[in-house]
């Protein structure tokens, strides 16, 4: 393994730099059916789960073939997507915010050949590499965080919990049997770098035990102001700590009964970890959504407060969720989101179609808005 | 393989794209080397991030620890340092940074482009990659210190691309696909994104803000890249004139020739479509009626929520008048609780060059930097000054399209020269009405 | 304020609170060199070109300090 310069100086960094570029023009990536037809698009239909077509002003077709995909990929299955679009896409694809794989051609004839090709390739492990799916009222693909593959303060993997969770909702992304369409979202801890706060179903890690403290080494490692201002909610103050040797040391104190779990301290402090495999697990949060489609956007609300890690296919998650998904399709009425059956229904009767237990966790008791969510009016079912 | 890996194996049965299956190709990809490519990071670093996953499955705890690395010289942002704690036994991974680089609008790519980029990343890097990350950057995972320099080199000598954003910058815009493929985009999200990302790179590699600051950009009041939910500035496309009605094809809907919604309920029989029971009934504001078989909307009423439009696209189209709204300050809950976007304009023309829009992202900046707290994201910051704040600095002038309804409580702090005659009073000429 | 006058005033303010800590935010440098948030980064930018001052981020924040001081320095710089 020998280095090979890529022609970059590091005495004289700024010697022949480029900055500030941006992104490449998306206008170099259009396929020539989009460049044509750009906003200039009539109507489009679901052909069947996972095949779409737009139909443009000037009679032009473009259809589309949407697969799902791990958003965690290699070079060599990127490359393997790009074979597919050379064969059958004149070279281009797209991918979707939720991680999909986009696939268009502008010929109905061109579909078949596509959709089988795509349906052939299975991993050696045995799954699919592109199911087709992931349109309508249906699921599509999940949004997710790293976990364990990559994060520092993950409560729960991603990667994991994804693939056991598509594993159960799969026959509901191959088809369009539920009322709308249901999004399901994961962040790995509560700083939710996936803003999975508005979806219909949300999983979220959540850590249960303040930082340890590694008082020996605290003050060596990290500087303790920062540790300080990191908390968000105040619960650290410095202070002087003796160690069994009689040494005293500079360190911090953790107020355990202020402390939300965020995880903000370990970031600034590598000598404050708090990930634990007793107090680690994921919270299960419903009926959020973030279209303006009949009612307003609304933020997911809290329906299992915690479900321990169970690696490598958190049943007990996966189980809760298929009952969500399986009462919300019994119950709600064609057009309904998730969050606005819950409303409809009622939140009491919610837990009771679900065969979910409403526990003192679920009550809100953080700040001003808490009040808010308590019920105030007469109104209630039995 | 390098480690046994038990737990790892039970993810690749199952109908789902296995990611193990994926990493796995790639480790003994990289160990057959059959390009004969001189890798410049260990050839056995997939073998190790299994292996170090696989203890996080056992452990039940991640083996990641961060690092401030930032970027590359100059920049404050796009790379995200990391380092395994179990350098020894996992040493392919032990140092494991993330580089973030700036995806295009509306993430269509050529097939060509997207090899350049492999060839890179397998180079330089483990060959593991995110399509994408959640704000929408294509993510690079996993190399070391001494590659960063080099890739950033040759993305923007060879491939003509930048760097995404991470800490408190502008982070990497993103958009739905707008005009490009769909009938509802009321504005060009890709156009915009793009310029405003080119316009504003210095915000987005040079960190002056006091977080991180998100713009997003959905074509329609749908909302597909959630921009309502998680972006400062969230521009949603929607239009002031009329709905464009086909009254032959919402017959067709009402026949049953043409499928409501697209088809996207076709997984289910659900009877005969009703437009009564459908559209007109589930109407938010009640403003569709029949008149015998003519479709009619009272538009002045509507409030674009697009239910209609959506269940009977070939009948329904969005006007002609179009631009968007721009809501701000949504987050997520950290950490006085979720935020949704506040409208705060709700009208604007979305067009080159953009400057009124300019105008109004420059003068919120203007205010965030120098009234932001550290860490304090636009909306907490609203929160704690007042929306009334937020209006004077930006010279915007009051409307009740920006709140849901008027104040609840009359404890208006009235400013002096808002009172006839000021503050300012002679107790003594008042006592010579009123006795002590 | 002339920039080598900056550069100065940071350095002295940034080495006075080494004892406690190495990493500031942008604001912490705005206000040292008591400039208008726009016209200090001007500055600052050029600080860190000139390799005076340094970025260190959480990821989600990003913050400043005089290049190679702070107690993770040695580790991150990887010797």
């Amino acid at each position: 393994m020998a280095f090979i310069s890529s022609g970059y100086n590091p005495d004289k960094p700024m010697e022949d730099r480029i900055t500030d570029i941006g992104p490449r023009n998306y206008e170099e990536f259009y396929p020539p059916v989009v460049k044509a037809n750009k906003g200039k698009w009539l109507y489009h239909e679901i052909l069947e789960p996972g095949v779409l077509v737009h139909v443009a002003e000037s009679g032009d077709e473009c259809y589309t073939v949407r697969a799902g995909g791990a958003r965690l990929m290699s070079v060599t299955h990127i490359r393997e997507i790009c074979e597919i679009a050379d064969k059958h896409c004149g070279g281009y694809l797209r991918f979707t915010t939720r991680n999909n794989i986009e696939f268009m051609v502008d010929d109905k004839s061109k579909l078949e050949p596509l959709k089988k090709d795509l349906e052939s390739r299975k991993f050696d492990g045995g799954s699919l590499k592109f199911p087709v799916g992931g349109t309508g009222a249906g699921v599509t693909n999940i949004v997710h965080t790293q976990g364990w593959i990559h994060c520092h303060t993950p409560a729960t993997d991603a990667s994991g919990p994804v693939k056991a969770t598509m594993d159960v909702l799969f026959d509901d992304f191959q088809n369009m049997r539920l009322p709308a369409h249901l999004r399901v979202s994961l962040a790995c801890c509560l700083n939710m770098c996936g803003a999975v706060h508005c979806s219909d179903i949300a999983i979220l890690g959540y850590h249960r035990k303040p930082p340890m403290l590694d008082h020996e080494y605290l003050d060596k490692m990290c500087e303790i102001p920062l540790a300080v201002a990191a908390c968000p909610t105040a619960a650290i103050r410095p202070t002087k700590v003796e160690l069994p040797d009689g040494k005293k040391v500079n360190s911090v104190a953790v107020k355990n009964e202020r402390c939300m779990f965020c995880g903000n301290c370990y970031t600034m402090c590598p000598a404050m970890p708090l990930a634990d495999k007793e107090g680690d697990g994921i919270v299960l949060m419903v009926g959020g959504k973030v279209s303006n489609r009949i009612s307003a956007p609304k933020f997911s609300k809290v329906v299992v407060a915690f479900i321990p890690n169970e690696p490598p296919r958190w049943p007990t998650t996966t189980d809760t969720i298929q009952k969500i998904v399986e009462a919300y399709s019994k119950g709600a009425n064609k057009y309904e989101r998730l969050g606005e059956w819950a409303e409809r229904i009622s939140w009491e009767r919610f837990f009771e179609v679900c065969d979910l237990e409403f526990t003192h966790h679920l009550i809100d008791d953080f700040r001003d808005p808490a009040y808010y969510t308590w019920r105030q009016t007469s109104q209630f079912k039995f | 393989m390098k480690h046994e890996t038990p737990m790892l194996d039970q993810l690749e049965t199952g109908p789902w794209p296995s990611f193990v299956s994926d990493i796995k190709q790639e480790a003994a990809n990289r160990a057959k080397n059959e390009k004969n490519v001189d890798y410049q990071i260990p050839v056995d670093v997939c073998d190790d991030l299994l292996g170090v996953l696989e203890l996080s499955f056992k452990h039940g705890r991640t083996h990641w620890k961060h690092g401030g690395i930032v970027g590359v010289f100059g920049y404050g942002g796009g790379v995200i340092g990391r380092y395994c704690d179990q350098p020894e036994e996992f040493s392919g991974v032990a140092h494991f940074h993330t580089m973030r680089v700036a995806q295009p609008a509306g993430k269509f790519y050529s097939t060509d482009y997207l090899k350049k980029i492999c060839d890179l990343w397998d180079f330089r890097g483990s060959g593991i990659t995110n399509m994408h990350g959640s704000t929408g950057d294509i993510i690079f995972l996993g190399t070391t210190t001494k590659q960063l320099e080099e890739i950033f080199y040759e993305l923007t000598h060879n491939l003509n691309q930048d760097l995404g954003g991470s800490g408190s910058n502008l982070r990497t815009p993103a958009d739905c696909i707008g005009k490009a493929r769909c009938e509802y985009a009321c504005f060009d999200t890709q156009h915009m994104c793009h310029t405003l990302t080119h316009e504003y790179q210095d915000e987005l590699h040079r960190p002056a803000f006091p977080y991180k600051f998100k713009f997003k950009f959905d074509g329609c009041p749908n909302c597909c890249v959630a921009s309502i939910a998680r972006a400062d500035m969230s521009f949603i496309g929607t239009w002031k004139d009329d709905i464009r009605i086909d009254q032959e094809a919402v017959q067709a809907y009402v026949g049953g020739e043409l499928k409501p919604n697209g088809n996207a309920h076709a997984g289910r029989d659900w009877g005969a479509f009703d437009i009564n029971k459908e559209v007109i009934d589930l109407c938010p504001t009640k403003c569709m009626w029949m008149d015998g078989k003519e479709l009619k909307i009272d538009n002045k009423e509507c409030t674009r929520c697009m239910h209609c439009i959506n269940v009977m696209p070939r009948a329904l189209r969005i006007g002609k008048e179009t631009g968007c709204s721009i809501l701000v300050g949504a987050k997520a809950p950290i950490l006085d609780g979720a935020q949704m976007g506040t409208m705060l304009v709700p009208f604007i023309k979305a067009e080159e060059p953009y400057d009124e829009i300019k105008e109004v992202i420059e003068s919120i900046w203007d205010y965030w930097m120098e009234e932001g707290k550290n860490r304090e994201r636009l909306g907490e910051l609203m929160k704690r000054q007042g929306f009334q704040k937020l209006l004077e600095m930006t010279g915007l002038k009051p409307d009740p399209r920006m709140v849901q309804e008027p104040r609840h409580n009359p404890y208006i702090f009235w400013k002096e020269e808002e009172v006839e005659g000021g503050f300012e009073r002679d107790i003594n000429e008042f006592r010579k009405y009123h006795q002590r | 304020m002339e920039y080598e006058e900056a550069k100065q005033k940071v350095i002295d303010e940034l080495t006075k609170k080494q004892k406690s800590k190495s990493k500031f935010y942008f604001n912490d440098l705005s206000k040292i060199l008591e400039m208008k948030p726009r016209e200090a980064k001007k500055i600052v930018n050029k600080l860190v070109t000139d390799g005076v001052l340094e970025y260190w981020s959480s990821g989600s924040t990003s913050m400043y300090g005089l290049k190679g001081t702070g107690k993770q320095a040695g580790a991150e710089h990887e010797g």
